[in-house]
């Protein structure tokens, strides 16, 4: 009977139990079996949880401005469940984040991005934008009062670069102002633009990971003839399992003991006495308000462009002087930076 | 670490997990349950007024909210329900196309709460109207006012069109947004037409169909009402259609909401003030206090609001007046005479025996005044008694009227008929003029029994004792010894110089006999006793 | 890489077979796993479920003074049906009136009232209904279709009717 029920689907799916052990199979080296090198792993569970918790709300949002507050209302106060659903996402959204940032960090201190993983670290830098701007997107669509005037101090931010400034913030826009086309604008960036470009960035980020091999380390206190290797299945899935539900237990608790609430609708015609974006912006918020306009805007473009080939200037410092390690010093200034101006930014009023 | 050991933390970890989504499952169910009081209940207009709510959800959102939030919106009672009216009314006209009337009167709230509206009709509160007669009212027309207009004292910077005073001002904006106006059309000739000139016939139609043509309609075909009678929502308004009294005085439009009827607040915009401060005296007692304290408690809400089945934290004025309560199977009346045993109004306190029309009966003989008496005082305290039952012994009950009926006395028979047989003498004798409030001691009387004497007696009635002592007997007495004796007395003396000995000496007499009773003999200690050293 | 993927698969399926231990603790992680997202999926699933129950109604129709015996009244609801409320007796109880869709059962055509036919017609195939909506003749008539009745109640003398209502918000 197990036979012929096997044998039905091997006929219609060739593809043996030895194969897709084959498939999944990849050696995982030991390091793996330390939690902080598994970060790559949360975001890209959270991204899953984002996509099946965006896909219930967009059950019952409706991406107008007339109507958008009240489907969010509905969602966190009629429908049921809606409130946790709501803040799972949210929280989901938070966590990805810093899970994105923690796993940049530590790829960057170990020198994970260095020759031949130039292009996997430039294909992670463009997941670590879209994560920032699938944030920005959906916290605009709430539609309460920081929200809108969270989009409107960006298009504002928009104008302030030079050349292309204006046109993109139109694009962005649909026009010179919010109005009544830039919510579904930001609705179809943050459910279905975003996310596609999103999955298809993670297949090629995996995919070069798995054509190249995990970078494998060493540490000092292992006894060389421990095996280099364990095995992905079961063993490091189960890791990952364990992650998973870790990070629902946390989503859940979250969830429940801080619910998301919702702010005030958004009036275009009152200002808001203080204006912040979410906290993943601080530090470009605070940046912008050290420096006058164009010069915050281009500056901060500078950096992101220098972090975007940040391998190769890294690869010329080691080749061509003789701070090998000059990175980690970098990368400690700009930590503190990071921190620094987050940390600034959240405890000032304005 | 072992694969078995990660199994069966992943197993464990499961477990977790579903621990905290039951977690979230009970939030959910509290969330519900919370809420199934805070959500309003599903709306939905009738088909009839969706026009109305649609234009007037942008003109007036206010009144359209409010009734969306009413039990009316909940069982498909719209605007048309209301105010529909029909062509031959007096005060109709097309609102788009639906013959409606601006006023909603307790004839057409009687469609449908027909018990409710009968009751009130037979109550006190829809004769406050009657007060157009009343000696308040002569204060405000007349004294505060004037009957007719009169020019202005001198310009205003800023106002050329003041070119004249209306004197009734007081009396519309004072008076009669408690008691009730008389509610009038603008006549084309400028005068106003009312319910007297309209002549409504049982259906509320007016029968005087010639003065119709009289009435003065704006460019829309809709009679205009006179500004000093509408806005109004006094308790015995004089409507068009005949009908007295405005249900919306107590149940506010337009959510009409019962709990709000059944809070002291909603009685406190007339029954508060110098003269009857019942709010305040409510608010000072132990039934205000607990009030206070346990409103969440009171089920408000409530669909029948039961005394001694829905809540018994604590008595609104509308539960002891008014409300159903355990004992009478939880009937509601809409008349708050029928628990009342003493009318504390007058100057001198009256037993309310009331014969068929509901007017108090005066005789004394006994056998005569059971003949004449419908309801007696007596059952209207038993109803009243009934209530105070929930909490309170029979003894306790008992004892608390004898309280109260010893303190009414009292005041009747020390300072309320002296008082009264003084003034009497005054007129009868001529040394003070028919006309009312020209001469100070009318001012003193009034002060006495209007706002002191009633503060005493509505303190001692509802239990606040502050308010039955200092802001009661004590100003009375205070009134009466300090400026009512001496004013007397000062007229007397004036008059007898005038050559009027012979008035004067029979108004002094009065005052002398009443003086040497023993309850004043305190003033008049035999010298030797309480003489300085 | 071939001899690793060998390797590595004898090393999963030996324990499967070899240990107890191994089997109550894969059972333990079964059972977790399934609880644990088991139960997500039904939150889930209750999220999706219309939260509303269907809006239905009662409605004021009519005080029954003003309501005589023989009278009848059409009455649309707030979601728009028009429905025809009629008085056929004077007992005082609820029986006393018969509330009728006007909506044709056969092909959703409207009916109107004949009053000199005393029946109800449906102009589209000639379809005919009498007073308390017995089909009389036409399509209705072959099928024995009857036109719909909407619940009444009478609660301290006035009407209700239960009707399907449109949300406001």
């Amino acid at each position: 009977m197990v036979t012929a029920v096997r044998n039905w689907f091997s006929e219609r799916l060739p593809i043996s139990g030895v194969q897709i052990a084959e498939l999944t199979n990849e050696p995982v080296p030991n390091h793996l079996k330390r939690w902080w090198f598994c970060l790559g792993g949360t975001p890209a569970y959270l991204f899953v949880v984002q996509i099946v918790t965006g896909i219930l709300l967009a059950f019952y949002y409706q991406p107008a401005p007339s109507t958008a507050y009240e489907s969010i209302r509905t969602i966190t106060h009629d429908v049921s469940y809606g409130w946790y659903i709501r803040s799972i996402h949210k929280w989901a959204a938070t966590l990805m984040i810093a899970a994105v940032i923690l796993h940049q960090m530590r790829i960057y201190f170990t020198g994970a991005y260095r020759k031949p993983r130039e292009l996997n670290w430039m294909v992670g830098m463009c997941l670590l934008l879209c994560t920032l701007t699938i944030g920005f997107t959906g916290y605009s669509l709430v539609f309460e009062q920081l929200s809108y005037w969270g989009a409107t101090v960006a298009a504002n931010i928009c104008d302030t670069v030079p050349f292309a400034g204006v046109f993109f913030k139109r694009l962005l826009l649909a026009g010179d102002s919010y109005n009544s086309q830039t919510l579904p604008r930001f609705f179809i960036l943050h459910a279905a633009v975003l996310p596609a470009v999103m999955i298809g960035l993670l297949v090629v980020h995996v995919g070069i990971l798995r054509l190249q091999g995990i970078t494998e380390f060493r540490f000092e206190n292992e006894p060389d003839d421990k095996p280099q290797t364990f095995n992905f299945f079961p063993d490091h899935f189960y890791t990952e399992l364990t992650i998973g539900l870790i990070l629902m237990i946390l989503l859940s608790v979250l969830a429940t003991v801080l619910p998301v609430d919702l702010g005030p609708k958004a009036d275009p015609l009152t200002t808001p006495e203080v204006i912040k974006p979410e906290w993943w912006f601080y530090v470009s918020f605070r940046w912008l308000k050290l420096f006058s306009g164009t010069f915050a805007v281009v500056s901060s473009g500078f950096i992101v462009f220098v972090m975007f080939v940040w391998p190769f200037i890294d690869g010329w410092i080691r080749k061509h002087t003789r701070y090998t390690e000059a990175s980690v010093w970098i990368g400690i200034v700009g930590v503190f930076l990071l921190v620094g101006l987050t940390v600034w930014e959240a405890i000032v009023e304005h | 670490m072992k694969l078995e050991t990660k199994q069966f933390i992943i197993g464990f970890l499961g477990l977790v997990f579903l621990a905290s989504l039951v977690l979230v499952q009970a939030m959910e169910v509290a969330r519900k349950r919370e809420e199934v009081g805070l959500t309003s209940a599903h709306v939905a207009v009738p088909a009839k007024s969706q026009n109305c709510v649609e234009c007037h959800g942008k003109s007036t959102p206010g009144i359209i909210d409010h009734w969306k939030g009413s039990t009316h919106a909940r069982k498909g009672v719209g605007c048309v329900e209301c105010h529909l009216a029909d062509k031959a009314d007096a005060d109709a006209f097309t609102h788009y196309g639906t013959v409606i009337a601006t006023i909603v009167t307790p004839k057409d709230c009687g469609r449908c709460h027909e018990k409710e509206t009968k009751e009130f009709d037979n109550s006190h509160h829809a004769k406050a109207g009657n007060i157009l007669a009343s000696l308040d009212n002569f204060l405000a027309e007349t004294v505060e006012g004037s009957r007719v207009p009169f020019n202005p004292h001198s310009p205003t910077p800023g106002r050329p069109d003041i070119t004249e005073v209306n004197g009734m001002a007081s009396s519309f904006v004072g008076c009669q947004q408690c008691h009730g106006s008389k509610i009038a059309l603008l006549g084309k000739d400028g005068s106003s037409i009312a319910v007297d000139d309209l002549k409504p016939g049982p259906n509320g139609q007016p029968t005087n169909l010639a003065i119709l043509d009289q009435i003065m309609k704006s460019d829309d075909g809709r009679p205009r009402f006179h500004a000093g009678t509408w806005p109004n929502t006094g308790i015995g308004r004089l409507n068009l259609d005949g009908s007295k009294g405005s249900c919306s005085a107590c149940h506010s439009r337009h959510d009409f909401s019962p709990r709000r009827a059944r809070q002291p607040e909603n009685c406190g915009k007339c029954h508060l003030g110098p003269d009857h401060p019942q709010k305040e005296i409510y608010e000072e007692s132990k039934h205000g206090v607990a009030f206070r304290d346990l409103k969440e408690h009171m089920n408000l809400d409530a669909e029948d609001w039961v005394l001694g089945e829905d809540y018994s934290q604590a008595p609104t004025c509308a539960t002891c007046h008014m409300s159903g309560h355990s004992k009478n199977g939880g009937v509601v009346t809409h008349d708050p005479g029928k628990r009342i045993s003493w009318s504390n109004r007058p100057p001198v306190s009256k037993v309310l025996d009331t014969d068929v029309d509901g007017k108090i009966v005066t005789e004394l003989d006994p056998v005569l005044r059971r003949e004449m008496t419908a309801f007696s005082a007596e059952e209207k305290r038993t109803n009243m008694k009934q209530v105070c039952h929930h909490c309170h012994t029979q003894d306790y009950v008992n004892s608390f009227y004898k309280q109260y009926d010893d303190f009414i006395v009292l005041f009747n028979e020390k300072f309320a008929k002296p008082g009264e047989s003084i003034m009497k003498a005054l007129r009868k004798n001529e040394l003070i003029t028919k006309t009312q409030f020209d001469e100070e001691i009318e001012w003193t009387w009034f002060y006495l029994w209007h706002h002191e004497g009633r503060r005493a007696r509505h303190g001692a009635a509802m239990m606040a004792p502050d308010y039955a002592h200092w802001h009661g007997m004590f100003e009375v007495a205070e009134r009466f010894y300090q400026e009512m004796i001496p004013q007397a007395r000062e007229i007397t003396e004036y008059a007898a110089e005038e050559g009027k000995e012979e008035q004067a000496a029979a108004v002094n007499k009065l005052i002398d006999e009443i003086l040497a009773r023993p309850e004043h003999a305190w003033r008049n200690p035999p010298s030797t006793e309480l003489k300085p050293e | 890489m071939n001899t690793e993927v060998s390797e590595s698969e004898t090393e999963v399926a030996e324990p499967i077979r070899r240990s107890f231990l191994f089997a109550v603790s894969a059972a333990v992680m079964a059972f977790g796993l399934t609880a644990g997202y088991g139960m997500f999926a039904w939150l889930i699933g209750v999220f999706l479920y219309p939260f509303r129950e269907s809006a239905e109604s009662w409605q004021f129709l009519s005080d029954l003074g003003s309501f005589g015996v023989g009278h009848s009244l059409t009455y649309q609801s707030p979601a728009g049906q028009k429905i025809v409320v009629t008085r056929l007796a004077d007992a005082g109880t609820v029986d006393d009136f018969i509330a009728l869709s006007s909506v044709c059962p056969h092909l959703g055509c409207q009916v109107h009232w004949e009053s000199n036919n005393a029946r109800f017609f449906c102009p589209c195939h000639n379809g005919a209904f009498d007073k308390v909506g017995k089909p009389l003749s036409g399509p209705p008539k072959d099928s024995d279709q009857t036109l719909p009745q909407y619940a009444l109640q009478i609660k301290n003398d006035l009407l209700f009717i239960e009707v399907p209502t449109t949300s406001l918000t």
